[in-house]
């Protein structure tokens, strides 16, 4: 066999065993100028690694630091910017939530001041007792779709009462409404007949 | 790596680092600046160059010591960097891997016993970049030729021709060939 190349005698200085490195290895064991090549290599190898180590001419520091500290600035501004944009989001938030707690408040009193109207109505009715009155067939038939009409509408009042607070007040307030229009009929049907033969 | 170049209350540092504290931040270049440089100064051709590699290895180390999990060491960490950063500053300059070429511009400088012998650091000035540099992650550094390749974006044989070649030509170069019968 002819002497190890330079590939072989690098690849025996490599852990674990590659291909044909046996054979490389039954070579160097028996050949003399294989095993000084081989030591030459290393040798050669520490001499690199014992090479004195190469310093920087310049300090660099200033300049890393300078283009680090530019660089998170930019960063900072960034994410300032980003936080300015979150500010003014929540900013928007608090106002829009206040504009809807204010009109959730005029609501309210919207709903409280029908919900009055709509008691006064039922305490005229009341007093004016329409079923102890003997009342004529158009009358009646337009009293009893007025009191179905409201008869729908409470029962719409009850089911609304499961909606989120926004939405429920606002049905609320049109359903109140509704009831006080109708009722406000329903006493007119009453009063308007009850004029119209005389009591 | 060179147990000279340690970190000392590398954990402190380390976390004031991560925080972008200025000092601590120092600390690390000061700790490592020299095999940094040394790293980039045998792979690459000029000085500057190298100083080029010293700062964009900095400047990467304190923009990304946040994602720096201590699973290696510091030093592993700061050198895959300034490796890498060496290596893309070879491929950028292009310069041509023209071994014959460079023999016949470069001359041996030293004579000795009526030979032509150079010192190692000029025949590994010498080398071509891409040898020099296989040569330098390899033995010096201690890279595998499997993350050699890697970091080259070549083959694991790639690597080990390009050891093997710059291995042959530093034995003539140093004037250490003896004739094998």
């Amino acid at each position: 066999m002819s002497h190890l190349s330079m590939d072989q005698l690098v690849a025996l200085r490599e852990p674990g065993a590659e291909p044909g490195t046996a054979t490389a290895r039954e070579h160097l064991a028996g050949c003399a100028a294989c095993q000084a090549e081989l030591q030459r290599l290393d040798q050669r190898v520490a001499r690199l690694k014992a090479l004195p180590a190469l310093r920087p001419a310049r300090d660099q520091w200033a300049a890393v630091n300078s283009r680090a500290a530019a660089a998170r600035r930019v960063r900072r501004l960034r994410w300032a910017a980003v936080g300015g944009l979150a500010a003014a989001a929540a900013l928007t938030l608090v106002v829009l939530q206040r504009r809807t707690e204010t009109a959730q408040v005029t609501t309210a009193v919207a709903i409280d001041d029908v919900m009055a109207r709509s008691n006064q109505l039922e305490r005229v009715l009341e007093a004016y007792n329409p079923d102890a009155r003997v009342t004529d067939g158009v009358t009646a038939r337009v009293a009893g779709e007025l009191e179905d009409r409201i008869a729908v509408l409470d029962r719409q009042l009850n089911t609304v009462q499961m909606l989120d607070a926004r939405t429920r007040d606002a049905a609320l307030l049109r359903l109140w409404q509704e009831r006080v229009g109708l009722l406000d009929a329903l006493v007119d049907v009453h009063l308007t007949r009850a004029s119209n033969v005389g009591f | 790596m060179n147990d000279a170049y340690v970190l000392t209350d590398s954990e402190v540092v380390l976390s004031r680092a991560r925080a972008g504290d200025a000092a601590a931040l120092e600390r690390v270049y000061r700790a490592y600046e020299t095999p940094v440089y040394n790293l980039a100064r045998r792979i690459c051709r000029t000085v500057e160059d190298a100083e080029d590699v010293l700062q964009e290895t900095f400047y990467e180390v304190c923009r990304s010591i946040g994602q720096y999990r201590g699973d290696g060491s510091l030093w592993g960490w700061v050198r895959s960097i300034a490796a890498s950063k060496a290596l893309m500053r070879l491929r950028r300059n292009k310069y041509r891997d023209t071994d014959e070429l460079d023999e016949e511009f470069h001359r041996p400088t030293m004579k000795v016993d009526g030979g032509l012998r150079m010192d190692l650091e000029a025949a590994l000035e010498r080398l071509p970049e891409t040898s020099r540099a296989v040569v330098w992650l390899h033995d010096v550094e201690g890279y595998t030729h499997e993350e050699i390749a890697g970091m080259m974006g070549k083959t694991v044989s790639f690597s080990k021709s390009q050891l093997a070649r710059a291995h042959t030509r530093l034995r003539r170069w140093l004037g250490e060939e003896e004739a094998r019968a």
